[in-house]
């Protein structure tokens, strides 16, 4: 039975553990319409698409994590709607362990009232297959980034997913040496965008949560010995996550995270959401830093489904241009 | 609509309460849903950018100061109250000059997450140090754990302020504060009760022009004697039988922030109509600081500001608003979706369906007069008066 989420702070390892499938809910090319009747078009069009997604399949359940203003009002949406939710209170203001493994401890009680078992065995069991999955995209990442693969292995069971990278992985060629870009911004479940910047002749890094942001963790160095202490496993690895723009980190971790990864970049494009305001208050400021270090920088501004694809090459191309 | 004459002596007071700011040794920039009781028994002076947005929406200047921070790659889309206020940095002045540069910034999202990044911003721009008051979303009901989570970092604020400071919070200090502050919103509450009457003696408009001093003041004298005032203009217009409107027939409620560029407005209109906006979810949002405890102070304190009118699920936000509708006795909502407040909005659609009277949304923007289609607005309303 599918549970959907929509952010990458959802702690999969538990409900896959429960005996559910994790699956993230995108935007789909489906075009956006029931879902007009539930919330404003000045929503971001992942909130509207994945509503409309939402709408159209068969869901056991949604899980939120408190991220955005959108994904707050978002949970009641769903569940007006006719959907069975639930809503876990990630702290915005990372730091404080102790609350939020208070949080995953009372979800593992929804996931037990929604028929799932959560074992000590079988949490370590998740733990250990995320861990391996993760692992390997990032290895994928390393030769080359495959966004069709990160999308598609964050909607199928966690096992299935390793062995499709597994795959890639044997399959993947080592990019040549082309400018580099760095492609930051929230979600972009469209692969055939990426294919863009590479058709323009860049190879391609990204800050996505469709892309690196999904496997970027620094984990906890204990085993967990025991239910809670794997709680307070996964309550770490999330906490420690590849910095987002929804949360607030001390020292601006977030922009100096992103003004490492694009070191060995020509440039950078913003690949935004609109209406995605947590990207775009950040987006002037950390702009300007990443000019002053001597990158060419372009925004290009995205709605679900993508319809003009010619709009973007167009962009890119030019920022290619640019650089030469 | 009949003017109170007390809406002069807010400006009066408003004027020098920002005057004031300028002149205090230590201030700290807040959010309009955070504790100020906190600042004010620190002797911080709090500066509140969304009033100040509030007032460049009212004197019509939104667009303009909105382009300021626009030029610079701000987003349109974004908050207009976080636009013009970070627009008038960059300008170097405002309506009344601009703000004083704050010591630190205090933000805290229980009205929205957008103020975080918002003051992250200020942040940057004023290399300040920011403390952010985190506050969990109360979806269904207000978890132990939630408050234990809020109550530590009420402490951890108190800790940093007296660091910054150099001073230290004081419990009889406190304690007087709180009571100056239970004393205002008490007042406060019975001005905006006063709509009850039939004719009402005020309008939702008398009360968002009237609103800065429980904001920004809530917590000192000056909020107490000037709801003590306007309770007694409230009360002898009751007692005279002056109404705020020439007929009132209609009774309405407002949902959401006002549009502060048509204020005067919004109002001829509903007046040549006959109908009156009693009464909004706006303003008395702030009523809710009322039921703070004297004897328990940092965890009352936790519980009220969690449980903060923008903090909670569409379940409770609806009982609320149907609530006011019978205290109010109203007819029917008029509902602003407003582009700039996500939180406040998003869920209307189904908040209306949840509604005891009948109610109508018109599209808007709280201070970017840019946005305004007149045109669109005057059809919607004229439809849902004719209806009821």
């Amino acid at each position: 039975m599918k549970v959907g989420y929509l952010c990458t702070f959802t702690p999969k390892e538990l409900i896959h553990s429960a005996g559910f499938l994790p699956y993230r809910v995108f935007a789909t090319e489906r075009p956006i319409n029931l879902a007009s009747a539930y919330i404003q078009s000045y929503s971001c069009s992942q909130a509207r698409g994945a509503l409309e997604c939402a709408l159209h399949e068969d869901f056991y359940a949604f899980v939120f994590t408190r991220c955005c203003d959108t994904l707050m009002r978002l949970t009641d949406i769903f569940e007006f709607a006719g959907k069975k939710v639930y809503n876990i209170e990630f702290p915005t203001k990372l730091g404080n362990l102790e609350y939020y493994v208070r949080e995953l401890r009372d979800f593992v009680k929804v996931l037990e009232e929604w028929g799932g078992e959560v074992t000590y065995e079988r949490v370590i069991e998740s733990l250990r297959l995320y861990r391996e999955l993760e692992k390997k995209l990032k290895r994928l990442f390393e030769f080359s980034p495959d966004y069709k693969t990160a999308i598609e292995v964050q909607q199928i069971d966690v096992r299935d997913a390793i062995k499709l990278v597994d795959e890639k992985i044997k399959s993947a060629k080592e990019e040549k040496e082309k400018p580099k870009v760095l492609i930051t911004g929230s979600v972009c479940p469209y692969p055939k965008v990426y294919e863009i910047f590479r058709e323009a002749g860049f190879s391609v890094k990204d800050d996505l949560c469709t892309g690196s942001r999904f496997s970027e963790y620094s984990y906890p160095d204990f085993e967990p010995e025991d239910l809670d202490s794997a709680l307070r496993f996964i309550a770490e690895k999330y906490l420690r996550k590849s910095p987002c723009p929804t949360k607030h980190y001390e020292n601006d971790r977030r922009f100096e995270y992103v003004l490492k990864l694009a070191e060995d970049c020509d440039a950078v494009v913003f690949l935004l959401v609109k209406f995605c305001d947590p990207h775009f208050f950040d987006y002037p400021q950390l702009r300007e830093r990443l000019e002053g270090i001597g990158k060419k920088v372009a925004l290009i501004e995205l709605e679900f489904p993508v319809v003009s694809l010619e709009q973007i090459r167009t962009r890119v191309e030019a920022l290619r241009e640019v650089i030469e | 609509m009949r003017k109170l004459r007390t809406s002069d002596r807010m400006r009066e007071l408003m004027g020098h309460y920002y005057m004031q700011g300028h002149q205090a040794e230590f201030n700290a920039w807040i959010t309009s849903g955070a504790p100020v009781e906190l600042l004010y028994a620190m002797d911080i002076y709090p500066v509140y950018p969304e009033n100040h947005g509030a007032l460049i929406g009212a004197t019509k200047l939104g667009g303009y100061y909105s382009e300021f921070s626009e030029k610079r790659g701000f987003s349109r889309d974004l908050c207009s109250y976080a636009r013009c206020d970070i627009g008038c940095v960059f300008a170097g002045t405002s309506p009344i000059g601009g703000l004083p540069k704050p010591t630190f910034l205090f933000a805290c999202n229980n009205i929205c997450n957008t103020v975080v990044k918002w003051y992250e911003v200020l942040s940057r721009i004023f290399k300040v140090p920011l403390f952010v008051l985190d506050m969990p979303f109360v979806r269904k009901e207000l978890k132990e754990s939630h408050l234990r989570y809020v109550e530590e970092q009420l402490y951890d604020f108190i800790d940093f302020s007296e660091k910054i400071t150099g001073k230290s919070l004081e419990d009889s200090r406190l304690k007087d504060v709180i009571s100056k502050s239970l004393e205002g919103v008490r007042l406060y509450s019975e001005c905006l009760r006063t709509a009850k009457n039939r004719p009402s003696p005020m309008t939702c408009f008398d009360a968002f022009v009237n609103m800065a001093p429980i904001v920004c003041l809530r917590g000192t004298e000056h909020a107490v004697s000037f709801y003590t005032e306007m309770k007694e203009e409230l009360e002898e217009r009751v007692r005279n039988g002056i109404s705020a409107i020439e007929n009132e027939e209609i009774r309405l409620l407002w949902d959401n922030i006002p549009v502060w560029y048509r204020l005067r407005w919004f109002g001829e209109f509903f007046e040549r109509r006959n109908a009156c906006l009693v009464a909004d979810t706006y303003t008395n949002a702030w009523t809710g600081f009322g039921e703070l405890k004297k004897d328990d102070i940092i965890s009352s304190m936790a519980e009220v500001y969690t449980l903060s009118y923008l903090n909670i699920g569409m379940d409770m936000t609806a009982e609320i608003i149907n609530r006011l509708i019978e205290i109010y006795e109203v007819d029917g909502v008029v509902m602003h979706s407003n582009r700039s407040c996500k939180p406040y909005s998003f869920g209307q659609y189904e908040i209306q369906k949840k509604l005891s009277v009948p109610a109508v949304i018109i599209e808007a923007d709280m201070v970017d007069e840019r946005v305004f289609s007149e045109a669109q607005v005057v059809t919607r309303l004229e439809a849902f008066l004719e209806m009821l």
